[in-house]
Order: structure tokens, then C-alpha cells, then sequence
């Protein structure tokens, strides 16, 4: 168990229409469950984390899901700050979910920086009988937005795993893409979970004016 | 999915402002039906943060009346696009608000684990503009002695007058105690200058220092809320780490917290709904009936909203510019160990500026720069907030506080201006209210700092909407929601 704070950490969204199984995957990825009764929105869930070998080195893979967010489009510019990585998802048993993928490509674009890692994944397999829309069409998608793209099924597991790790894969292999996406702390940012020096600071408050500071 | 109208809400919350935001996550672990509707298609109202593209159409929207709490709203590329970068490289805040390091909201949004979803960076110096005395030279600024050692150190003020004002800091620290209390209590209700005059001496230059420090819009703040202000500035310094009081959420304030509290909410499986606003609502049936802007017409038991009606004429203006420098000089720090601050506070006393037509000013003009390590504007820029209570030549007195801002700057090139808007935001001194369904927040401050009587009545509200359910130790109290992290995998 690494609970290795220290660890490099990458930002990793989940985002697409209601209903296309994101949270499903992120399920079968991390938990490696599948509930075929919730069709309903996801709650409760902020981010899941799984640490992942990369070529030799761990990383800390946060994945983000929409929160309901998606619903009616109101994923908000926070949401999208530090992604290194987003995984678009869409139904290919539904038309109008890959309809809409291009829209949800603009978002992801104009929202990351520059070289994030996209991913397209074109979900429910298992439903390959029932399916609207073409692999074909899925990869000329992607290639459009220069993203990499797969179909997958949390319900058999097929190709599930690989969405994964190769957005991690391409997300260590892009130069720079870890610094710029900045997820790490800045110099110059504070820390407030330590919940601040108030007994050497504090009390009558006048620690802070003894030459040399407070002790913190 | 559950329709909107299918579902009878516990709570419909009208605007993703901080107030609404911060009841949206102090609501997130109760089980109740939350729908968060915006008629903006943005977060965060009035404290909102916006890239230059959304900064023109909200500026549109103000000039049509649609943005009730502002108007007189203008926005100026200058030189072009020559040195702007694209739209989505700014954040530029409504509110860019420094936050105590004593204020409550840091201790609420730790307890809530929110912090964690945010970035906050140091506020650095204080400074003082001094005009040039005579043409040949330029005006300076100069840093305000805050803690001990820099009144030790300062070369700005006499040996007598540090004396004073060391005097008067260490009274501050504990100046809600007797005896100290018997001396500034018969002065609570006058201006805090006064008293400064009668009970320390203090010449007009060290009074501005002081003044500086309780970010008076006016400059005429009374004693009792002066102390108050300079005691939380001085109880803040060191309290996060030395050399800073105040803290600022990177890329742009108050948004950020609204944002990521708006998360939090529907983490939590509240619903959320931008640019959709309430038509109409009659709040004498219970449930309240509600026709929202996109025609679904639901049902709620409580409504919380913001007033966003100005009833006073007054106000503040301000120019936010983007200039094309870094301004290294302001954001050195001057402590050892202290993190790199990314805002610096510049006043401009009253007295200290005057317009075209030769008035001086009458009120205080305040900046806030931030450095490009805020995310508000790209490496190599900086955006600079100018604020002033609104006068008849208010926007006038901006431009001379930038130009002067700007003429301080050593080096032989005076930074480029690259990007303005300016606006008015109007107040108002209406207070929250509630009756047994329907919570009001008042309209937000524009104060300099945030200023934590907001907090009480997010809380009256998230009262108002558990009822008997309401257990206040638990308020905005939670646990970390991320799962343990699975077993290494390796690829």
C-alpha cells in the first residue's frame, strides 16, 4: 500500500454524456466491480486514486469523475485545472452519446493546456449487437482531435485496463505535460491542511512579532 | 434519470455566488434534494472569474441592465493583439478578495476537506504610493513597516515615530483586554485617525499606514472596526508560514471556492443548472412552485437566493488592467522562508492623486497586483486590480493611479498596458433575511478583504433548510471522501 504522498500525481478525467459509463469504467478499473443495476448518477464519489508503475516509475493516478456535472453540461472551469489526462466517453449503443462527442472534445480542449493527453473510449462492447455507432467512426474522431481511442466494456473488462494505462503511458512520454499542467504545488503556495501554526502564532498573537518569526 | 419536475426538492439554491456556493457544500453530506440553478451561464455571480472572451460578454450583459449589482462597464484592448495572449490565458476576478489567515473560511473549507481542491498563495507587502515632489523625480513606493522587524529595520520613518508605532502594534495584539479596552472605547465610534492622533500621536504619515492596513475603502473607518481589522491582519502574520497575513486562492479568488464548493455539492448529488434562473414562484403554497427559465416548472420545500437588488446608489469602482511585465520588485519576499507571494497591496492615500482637472483625490484608491503565479494572466504579465468608493471622478482617478502606478516602476521602459476593463459595482446595506421557506442572502460586499459576517448566514440558511436535522458541531465538518488507494499495479 503506497500512500506516498510524495509520489507524482496525475490528474485524469472521466467526462462525456450522462449515462455513457464512465462511472462504470472507473469502477471496473479501480474496484474491479460491475453493478449491472445502477443506471443512476453517480454520488458520492469526488476522485478515486490507484498507484500505477509506468515504465519502472509510480504515479499517483487520480481519476475524476463528472459528479452529475455532465448532466446538464455544468462541469466547471476547476474541474478541468491541472488534467494532465482526459478520458472521453461515449455509448456506442447510442447515437446521440457520440453526437455529442465533439462538443465535449471542445470543452476538454479549450479548458487543459496545451499536449493533455485525450483519450476517446467508446463503451458498453457488450452491446456490440445493438451498436449506433462504427469503430470506424470512433477512431476517425479521435484521429480528428489527435487522440487516442479504444472500445471498451466495464461489464466483460475487455479493453478497460488499457484505456488506462495507455492515457498514463502517454501522459510520462509527453514532455513537459507533467509541469505544465502545474497540478503539483507551486513555489509560493501554502499549505492550510496543517491547520496553520495557532499555538505558536496564535495565543496573544504576539509570537509573530518576536524577531525571527513564528517557529513555522 | 429522475425528472426535474418528478422530484420534490428539499432545497432550490438560486446563484453559485460564494454565499450560495458555501451552502451548496455545507449541504453536499445531508441527504437532501438540492437543485443549484444559475441564471448566469458562469460560476460564482458577483465573485465570478472570467477569460477575456467571457469578459466581453459579460460586459454586454451589464450595458442591457442583466447584471443588476453592476453597470458603467467598458473593456479596451490597447495596441491591438499584440501582446495579449489567447482569451483562456486570463482569469480575471470580480472579486479578487485577500483572505485572512485567522478568517474562518480557511478553517471552514479545511474542515470540510474543500481546501484541498485549491490552491493558495501568500500575500505579500503593503505599500504606499508618495507622489514626486517635484517633477524631476519619480513617485515611489513604500513598503508599510508591519511586523517588528520591519519597524526595526525601516529606514522610512524616524526613531520616534517607530517607537509610536511599535506602541501601537503590541496594543493592537491585545487590545480587546482591560485596560486596553478602557482607551479605546471611549473612541469606538469615532474615526479611527482621531484616535490615532490622540491616544499615539501618530503624524498624518503614520495614520495612513495604519489606514493602508484596514483596507478602508473611505479611509474614514471608526476605531472600534479599525482595531478589529488591524488585530486580525497582525493575529494572521505568521500563521501559515512568516512573512504573510493573507492568503489568495490562485486563478482568480472567490471563484475558485465557489467552484470547487459547487463540486462539492454535486459530489454530494446536488443538481446543477447554469443559465437557467427562476420566471416566476409562489412561495405561499408548500410546497413552493417554481417556473425555471428553461420551462420546467418544480417543486421545492425551501428556497435560498441572494438579494442582487442594489438599494444604495453608492459604491465601488474599478480598472482592472493587464500590463506587460512581471513586476519582479513587488513579489520578492522579504522574510526568510517565506513563500513567494503572488499579490501585493499598493495604496494610494487620499490626498495622493489628482484628476485632469486638477482635484485631488478624497478617497483612498487601493491595487491589488497579481503575478502571473496567481493563473489570472500568462508568464511575463501581471493584472493589476484598482478599486476606489465610486465619486463623480472616479474613473478618472483610476487612470491616474495607474499611470502613477506605472511611472514608479524602475527601468528605463515603462510597462505596456495591454488589456482594461472597468466597472462600477454597486452595494447595498440590505441584510440577509429569511422567512420560514425563503432565505435572502444580502447582496456580496465588495470590500477589499473577505470579511467573515458572510459565513453566519450561510450557516442561517443551511439552518433553515435541515430544520431539526441541523447539528452545529457537525457544521461544514466532514471526512475525506477518496477511497483507500488500491494495490500498486504495474504496467
Amino acid at each position: 500500500m503506497a500512500s506516498d504522498d510524495t509520489l507524482p500525481t496525475l490528474k485524469v478525467l472521466l467526462i462525456g454524456p450522462s449515462g455513457a459509463g464512465k462511472s462504470a469504467l472507473l469502477t471496473r478499473y479501480c474496484d474491479d466491480e460491475f453493478d449491472p443495476e445502477t443506471s443512476a448518477a453517480t454520488i458520492g464519489i469526488d476522485f478515486k486514486i490507484k498507484v500505477l508503475n509506468v515504465r519502472g516509475k509510480p504515479y499517483r493516478l487520480t481519476l475524476f469523475d463528472t459528479a452529475g456535472q455532465e448532466r446538464f453540461r455544468t462541469l466547471s472551469t476547476s474541474f478541468y485545472r491541472g488534467a494532465h489526462g482526459v478520458l472521453l466517453v461515449y455509448d456506442i449503443s447510442t447515437r446521440a452519446s457520440f453526437l455529442s462527442m465533439e462538443r465535449w472534445f471542445n470543452e476538454a480542449e479549450a479548458n487543459t493546456v496545451e499536449g493533455v493527453a485525450l483519450y476517446l473510449v467508446g463503451a458498453k462492447l457488450d452491446k456490440a449487437d445493438a451498436r449506433e455507432v462504427t469503430t470506424e467512426e470512433g477512431q476517425a474522431l479521435a484521429e480528428a482531435h489527435g487522440a487516442k481511442f479504444c472500445e471498451a466494456s466495464a461489464k466483460t473488462r475487455e479493453n478497460v485496463r488499457l484505456a488506462f494505462v495507455d492515457i498514463v503511458d502517454r501522459i510520462v512520454q509527453t514532455p513537459g505535460l507533467i509541469q505544465n499542467a502545474r497540478l503539483g504545488r507551486a513555489a509560493g503556495a501554502v499549505a492550510l491542511g496543517n491547520g496553520g501554526s495557532s499555538g505558536s502564532g496564535g495565543g496573544d498573537g504576539y509570537g509573530a512579532y518576536l524577531p525571527g518569526g513564528c517557529s513555522c | 434519470m429522475e425528472s426535474l419536475a418528478d422530484t420534490l426538492w428539499d432545497v432550490v439554491i438560486c446563484g453559485t455566488g460564494l454565499q450560495q456556493s458555501l451552502l451548496a457544500l455545507a449541504l453536499s453530506r445531508s441527504d437532501k434534494k438540492v437543485l443549484h440553478i444559475d441564471p448566469n451561464d458562469f460560476y460564482g455571480g458577483a465573485e465570478a472569474a472570467f477569460s477575456l472572451q467571457e469578459v466581453e460578454s459579460w460586459v454586454e450583459k451589464v450595458e442591457t441592465g442583466k447584471e443588476g449589482l453592476f453597470e458603467a462597464a467598458s473593456v479596451k484592448k490597447l495596441g491591438g493583439d499584440t501582446g495579449l495572449s489567447f482569451p483562456r490565458a486570463y482569469s480575471l476576478a470580480l472579486a479578487p478578495q485577500l483572505i485572512h489567515a485567522r478568517s474562518t473560511l480557511l478553517s471552514q473549507l479545511v474542515s470540510s476537506r474543500a481546501y484541498r481542491q485549491v490552491e493558495f498563495l501568500a500575500v505579500g507587502s503593503f505599500s504606499i504610493f508618495k507622489p514626486s515632489p517635484d517633477s524631476s523625480q519619480k513617485p515611489t513606493l513604500v513598503r508599510i513597516p508591519s511586523t517588528r522587524e520591519d519597524v526595526f529595520s525601516t529606514t522610512a520613518i524616524s526613531a520616534k515615530a517607530k517607537r509610536g508605532l511599535m506602541k501601537f502594534l503590541k496594543f493592537v495584539l491585545d487590545y480587546d483586554s482591560t485596560p486596553q479596552t478602557d482607551t479605546w472605547q471611549p473612541h469606538a465610534d469615532a474615526p479611527l485617525t482621531e484616535f490615532l492622533l490622540k491616544e499615539f500621536k501618530m503624524d498624518q504619515e503614520l495614520q495612513t499606514y495604519i489606514i493602508t492596513l484596514t483596507l478602508s475603502l473611505n479611509g474614514k473607518i471608526n476605531t472600534r472596526d479599525g482595531l478589529a481589522v488591524i488585530h486580525r491582519h497582525l493575529s494572521s502574520m505568521g500563521m501559515y508560514g512568516p512573512g504573510f497575513a493573507a492568503l489568495y486562492p490562485k486563478w482568480g479568488g472567490l471563484s475558485e471556492i465557489a467552484q470547487v464548493s459547487c463540486r462539492a455539492g454535486a459530489v454530494g448529488g446536488a443538481v446543477y443548472m447554469l443559465g437557467t434562473g427562476v420566471k416566476t414562484m409562489n412561495d405561499k403554497d408548500d410546497p413552493i412552485v417554481i417556473e425555471l427559465s428553461s420551462g420546467d416548472t418544480i417543486k421545492t420545500r425551501k428556497v435560498v437566493r441572494a438579494n442582487e437588488s442594489a438599494t444604495d446608489r453608492f459604491g465601488i469602482n474599478r480598472l482592472v488592467a493587464v500590463v506587460g511585465s512581471s513586476l519582479k520588485s513587488l513579489f520578492e519576499s522579504t522574510v526568510e522562508g517565506a513563500p513567494k507571494p503572488a499579490v501585493a497591496i499598493v495604496a494610494f492615500p487620499a490626498g495622493s492623486l489628482s484628476t485632469a482637472t486638477g482635484e485631488a483625490s478624497t478617497s483612498p484608491v487601493y491595487l491589488s497586483v497579481h503575478s502571473s503565479d496567481t493563473g489570472e494572466c500568462p508568464a511575463n504579465q501581471s493584472v493589476l486590480y484598482f478599486t476606489t468608493g465610486s465619486e463623480h471622478a472616479s474613473q478618472d482617478l483610476l487612470q491616474q493611479a495607474l499611470d502613477s502606478f506605472l511611472a514608479t516602476l524602475s527601468g528605463d521602459t515603462v510597462p505596456q498596458c495591454l488589456y482594461k476593463l472597468q466597472y462600477k459595482q454597486l452595494q447595498s446595506s440590505a441584510h440577509s433575511q429569511a422567512n420560514r421557506s425563503v432565505f435572502d442572502f444580502a447582496p456580496p460586499a465588495s470590500a477589499l478583504a473577505f470579511d467573515d459576517s458572510i459565513l453566519q448566514s450561510v450557516q442561517d440558511a443551511w439552518k433553515m433548510v435541515l430544520g431539526d436535522e441541523a447539528v452545529e458541531e457537525e457544521y461544514l465538518t466532514f471526512a475525506d471522501r477518496e477511497g483507500a488507494m488500491d494495490d500498486d499495479e504495474s504496467v
